[in-house]
C-alpha cells in the first residue's frame, strides 16, 4: 500500500460524493443545467480518477494500453462537459471557438477508440516502471508519439482559449467573482496540469500525472461558486419573501389589491386580498372574463370598453365600477393600470392596483344628501317668504275664474243666450285655469326635495320663471326686474331647480337689500352675458345700500346675515350650487351704491363632461 | 248711451280679471269702460263722467290709493271700490278713512260687489245731487254784495241791528235795508233758515 493507492480512490470518492450532491440539486431544480453539468463532471473526475488507478496498476502492457485508451477518453470528455459547463453557466464566450474546441476534441476521441492508431502512441513498445518518492512504483509507456496527441492538445488549447475569453466578458459584465474563481482556476490549473504532465514525459519529474488533483482544484473552485449562488439565491428568496410580506401588510392595511395582467396569456397575478374579492380559490386561473364576472352586471360593458380603450390608446388609465363580492355584496370599486407596450406599440402587460371605495362614495353621497336637504330647506323657506305674493298670483287667476262663471251663469239666463260670449267666457277660465295651474307646478318644482342632476338648461327659460315667481313680489314692494340678455344664449351645463334657486335667492336678497330705501322707482337689474368661449356670466344688481367693505368676504359663510328674519345661508347654498357646477360666485359694490352679485356657469357643449 | 249714464269704471293691470268682471257686471245690467291702469283712466275718462271706479289696489306704476287721492282732487270726484287680491288691514283702513265706498277681496261673493257697486253709484248720485246745490247755493251766496256779506256775518252771530250799525259805522235803517236785499237773494224768509243755509253753502266769516 502506496500513497498512490490511498489518494486517487480518495480522488474517486470525493468525485463521486460532489457529483452526487449537486445531481441532488440539479434534479430540485435549482439553477438546474448548470448543476447538472456540474455532477456530470464530477462523475467524469471520479471515473478519470478511478481509471488512472486502474492504469498505475497494470500489471502488462496489453492491460496498460487498454486501460490508457478509456483515461483518454474520459480527459476528453470531461474537457466537453467543463466547456459545456462554463458556456451555460456564464452565458458568454465566443460561440464558434467553444464549438471548434468541442469538435477537435470529438476527432481526438474517434481517434482515441481505433485499434490502431493509439492517440498517444503511434506505436507502443512497452512498459517499464519507475520508483518514485515513499517507495511507490508506477508504469511509464514507451513508443512512438502519435501526431493525434497534437490534435488533443489544439482542442484543450481551444477550449482554454473559449474559457478565457468567456470569463473576460464576463469579467466586463461585472461577474467579476465568478469569471475570476472559475475562469481564473480553470485557465491557471489547465496551465499547470499541462505543464507537469509535460515534465513527467521529458522525464524530468519522476512522478505519475496528476491531472487528477488538478480536475479536483477546478471542480473545487466550481462547487464553491455554484454553493456561493445557491447561498445567494436563498438569501434573497427570503429577502424577496420578507417584501412580499411587508407589501401584502401593506397593501392589506389599505385594503389594496395589487395585480398584474399578462395579456397575451390572459393570465392574471393578483395579491391575496383581490383573491378574497373575486371569491377565487388560492390555485385558481383568473383571467379578464373571470374578473368582469366580478364586475356588477350594469358597469360591465363600461368598464370593459374603457378598459379596452386603455389598451388601445391609453398609458395609464382610471376605471370606477362597482363589484359583487363572493359573499353578494355591491361595492365600488376604484382601479388604476398602467399598460406595458412592446416596440411596437401593442399592450402586452398591464400593473395595477385596485381599491375599495364603498365608504368613501358613502360619505361623499351622504354629504352630497345633506347638501342637497339644506338647499331644499333653503328653498322651502324662501318660498314662505313669497308666500304671500304666490297666493296673490294664485288668487288672481282664481278670482278671474270665479267672475267668469259668474257672469257665464247670467249670460245663459238671457234668451237668447249670447253663446259667442259663453265661448269666450269658457276659453278664459281655461286660460285662467293654466296661468293658476303654472304657478303652483313652478312652486311644486321648487319645493321638491331634488338632487343635483346636470342637463344643458336654457339661461332664459329659467330667468322666465323666477321672474313669474317674484313677480307679485317686486309688485308689492314697487320694484320693477330689468332683464339685459343676449337673443343667442347658448345652453349652460345644470340643474333647473338650483339654478332658479340661486337666482331667486340673488333677487331676493336684493328686494331687501332695497327695502326701507326712499319711495320712488327702485330697479333690480339681471344681466346675462358670455364671458368667453365656455362661460355665461349672470349678474344681479340692486340699488341698496351696498356691501360693507369689511362684510364682503362673510356674505358666503354660512349663518352670516344681516337681515332680521333671514337664515343666513342663502348665500352660503348659492356658492354650494355655483360651485358644484364648476362655476364662481361673488359680490361688488357699485361705484354709485348697490351691490352685484355675480356667477358664472359654463357652456352646455363646452365644458367636455356632461 | 248719453255721457251722463252712469258707468263702472274698471281699472286693474291684470286683464283676465279685469275682462271678469266687466263681464260680470255687464250680464248684471251695468255700463262699464274698463282700463288697465290708473294713468289711463285719469286721462281718458270723459269729463263730467257719472258713475264709479272698480280698481285693484296694487298695481305697477300708480296704486289704487294713489289714484283715490287723484280722484279726490279732481273737479269731478267718483265713489271709489277697491277690489284686491289679499286683504290686507292697514291698507283697507287708509282706504275707507278716505272715503272709499267698500273694500272687497276679488273673490267676494259676487252679491256683495253687486250690491257694492249699486252702493257706489247711489252715492254717486246723491254726491252729484249734493254737489249740485251746493253749486247753486254757492252761486246765490256768490251774488252779495261786499256790505250784504258784511251784514250776513254780523246776522249770523246773532247780533242786532243796532249791534250792527254801530260795529259796521252805519245807521240802522241801511242794515235793515241790507238784509231786506240778501234775504231776498239767498231766497228765504227766516233767520234760522238762514243759518243752515250758510253751513249747507260752506260758507264762514274767515
Amino acid at each position: 500500500m502506496t500513497w498512490i493507492d490511498f489518494c486517487w480512490p480518495v480522488a474517486t470518492g470525493a468525485g463521486l460524493a460532489i457529483g452526487l450532491v449537486h445531481l441532488w440539486i440539479g434534479v430540485r431544480g435549482a439553477s438546474g443545467r448548470a448543476n447538472l453539468l456540474f455532477a456530470l463532471n464530477a462523475f467524469l473526475i471520479a471515473t478519470y480518477s478511478y481509471t488512472e488507478l486502474r492504469m498505475i496498476q497494470a500489471g502488462n502492457p496489453a492491460e496498460y494500453l487498454a486501460r490508457l485508451r478509456w483515461l483518454d477518453l474520459a480527459a476528453g470528455t470531461l474537457t466537453i462537459t467543463l466547456l459545456l459547463f462554463v458556456w451555460s453557466y456564464f452565458g458568454t464566450g465566443r460561440k464558434w471557438l467553444g464549438i471548434l474546441g468541442i469538435a477537435c476534441m470529438g476527432l481526438s476521441m474517434t481517434a482515441d477508440l481505433m485499434p490502431v492508431p493509439q492517440l498517444v502512441f503511434r506505436e507502443f513498445t512497452g512498459i517499464h516502471f519507475v520508483t518514485t518518492f515513499g517507495g511507490a512504483t508506477y508504469p511509464v509507456a514507451e513508443g512512438v508519439p502519435s501526431p493525434w496527441n497534437a490534435l488533443f492538445y489544439l482542442s484543450v488549447l481551444l477550449q482554454l482559449l473559449f474559457v478565457a475569453d468567456a470569463s473576460i466578458t464576463s469579467w466586463r459584465r461585472g461577474d467579476r467573482q465568478r469569471a475570476v474563481v472559475v475562469g481564473g482556476t480553470i485557465v491557471i490549473f489547465y496551465l499547470l496540469g499541462g505543464l507537469q504532465a509535460a515534465l513527467v514525459d521529458i522525464g524530468v519529474l519522476k512522478t505519475p500525472y496528476l491531472v487528477t488533483f488538478i480536475w479536483l482544484i477546478i471542480l473545487g473552485a466550481m462547487a464553491w461558486e455554484l454553493t456561493r449562488d445557491l447561498l445567494r439565491s436563498a438569501e434573497i428568496s427570503r429577502e424577496l419573501h420578507d417584501a412580499q410580506e411587508r407589501m401584502q401588510l401593506a397593501t392589506t392595511a389599505v385594503d389594496l389589491g395589487v395585480w398584474e395582467w399578462d395579456i397575451d396569456r390572459d393570465k392574471f397575478w393578483i395579491t391575496d386580498t383581490i383573491r378574497k374579492r373575486l371569491g377565487a380559490g388560492p390555485a385558481e386561473r383568473v383571467n379578464f372574463s373571470r374578473f368582469l364576472q366580478s364586475v356588477h352586471p350594469d358597469d360591465r360593458e363600461p368598464t370593459e370598453r374603457a378598459v379596452r380603450h386603455a389598451l388601445a390608446a391609453q398609458d395609464e388609465f382610471e376605471v370606477e365600477y362597482r363589484s359583487i363580492t363572493a359573499e353578494g355584496m355591491t361595492r365600488a370599486m376604484a382601479t388604476r393600470g398602467r399598460v406595458e407596450r412592446r416596440g411596437n406599440g401593442q399592450a402586452h402587460r398591464v400593473r395595477g392596483v385596485s381599491t375599495d371605495v364603498t365608504e368613501r362614495k358613502k360619505a361623499e353621497a351622504e354629504s352630497y344628501r345633506q347638501q342637497a336637504d339644506l338647499a331644499h330647506v333653503s328653498r322651502v323657506s324662501t318660498m314662505g317668504q313669497l308666500a304671500a305674493a304666490l297666493a296673490h298670483e294664485i288668487n288672481q287667476p282664481l278670482a278671474a275664474i270665479l267672475r267668469n262663471a259668474e257672469a257665464a251663469e247670467l249670460f245663459l239666463q238671457q234668451d237668447p243666450p249670447d253663446y259667442e260670449e259663453l265661448r269666450a267666457i269658457l276659453a278664459d277660465i281655461c286660460k285662467d285655469d293654466q296661468r293658476a295651474g303654472a304657478v303652483i307646478d313652478r312652486m311644486r318644482l321648487l319645493l321638491k326635495r331634488q338632487y343635483l342632476e346636470f342637463t344643458p338648461v336654457s339661461l332664459t327659460d329659467i330667468l322666465d320663471q323666477v321672474t313669474m315667481l317674484v313677480r307679485g313680489e317686486l309688485q308689492g314692494r314697487h320694484v320693477t326686474l330689468a332683464v339685459e340678455q343676449p337673443g343667442d344664449l347658448p345652453p349652460v351645463r345644470g340643474d333647473r331647480v338650483h339654478l332658479q334657486q340661486v337666482l331667486l335667492n340673488l333677487i331676493m336678497n336684493g328686494l331687501d337689500a332695497m327695502e326701507g330705501r326712499s319711495a320712488g322707482a327702485q330697479q333690480l337689474t339681471v344681466q346675462v352675458r358670455r364671458s368667453d368661449e365656455e362661460t355665461v356670466e349672470v349678474a344681479v344688481t340692486d340699488q341698496g345700500p351696498g356691501i360693507p367693505i369689511d362684510k364682503l368676504d362673510l356674505i358666503f359663510e354660512a349663518f352670516f346675515t344681516t337681515k332680521s328674519k333671514g337664515l343666513g345661508m342663502g348665500l352660503a347654498i348659492s356658492k354650494t350650487i355655483i360651485e358644484s357646477h364648476g362655476g364662481r360666485i361673488w359680490a361688488e359694490n357699485g361705484a354709485e351704491g348697490g351691490a352685484t352679485f355675480r356667477f358664472t356657469l359654463k357652456i352646455a357643449d363646452a365644458g367636455g363632461a356632461a | 248711451m248719453s255721457e251722463t249714464s252712469p258707468t263702472v269704471f274698471v281699472v286693474d293691470d291684470d286683464v283676465s280679471f279685469q275682462v271678469s268682471v266687466a263681464r260680470l257686471l255687464r250680464a248684471s245690467g251695468f255700463q262699464v269702460r274698463t282700463f288697465s291702469s290708473a294713468t289711463d283712466f285719469l286721462a281718458q275718462r270723459p269729463p263730467g263722467s257719472r258713475g264709479c271706479v272698480v280698481t285693484d289696489l296694487q298695481m305697477p306704476g300708480m296704486t289704487g290709493i294713489e289714484l283715490q287721492a287723484a280722484l279726490a282732487e279732481s273737479d269731478n270726484p267718483l265713489p271709489i271700490l277697491f277690489l284686491t287680491g289679499h286683504g290686507d288691514i292697514p291698507t283697507s283702513v287708509k282706504a275707507m278713512r278716505h272715503g272709499a265706498e267698500d273694500f272687497l277681496t276679488k273673490r267676494a261673493p259676487k252679491e256683495e260687489l253687486l250690491a257694492a257697486v249699486q252702493r257706489a253709484l247711489a252715492r254717486d248720485v246723491q254726491d252729484q245731487a249734493e254737489r249740485t246745490r251746493r253749486h247753486e247755493l254757492r252761486s246765490r251766496f256768490s251774488r252779495l254784495t261786499p256790505r250784504e256779506r258784511e251784514v250776513l256775518t254780523h246776522v249770523l252771530r246773532g247780533q242786532l241791528n243796532k249791534q250792527i250799525a254801530a260795529d259796521l259805522g252805519i245807521n240802522e235803517r241801511s242794515v235793515k235795508r241790507h238784509r231786506t236785499s240778501l234775504m231776498a237773494k239767498l231766497q228765504i224768509q227766516s233767520v234760522a233758515e238762514l243759518g243752515q243755509l250758510a253751513v249747507q253753502a260752506g260758507f264762514s266769516d274767515r
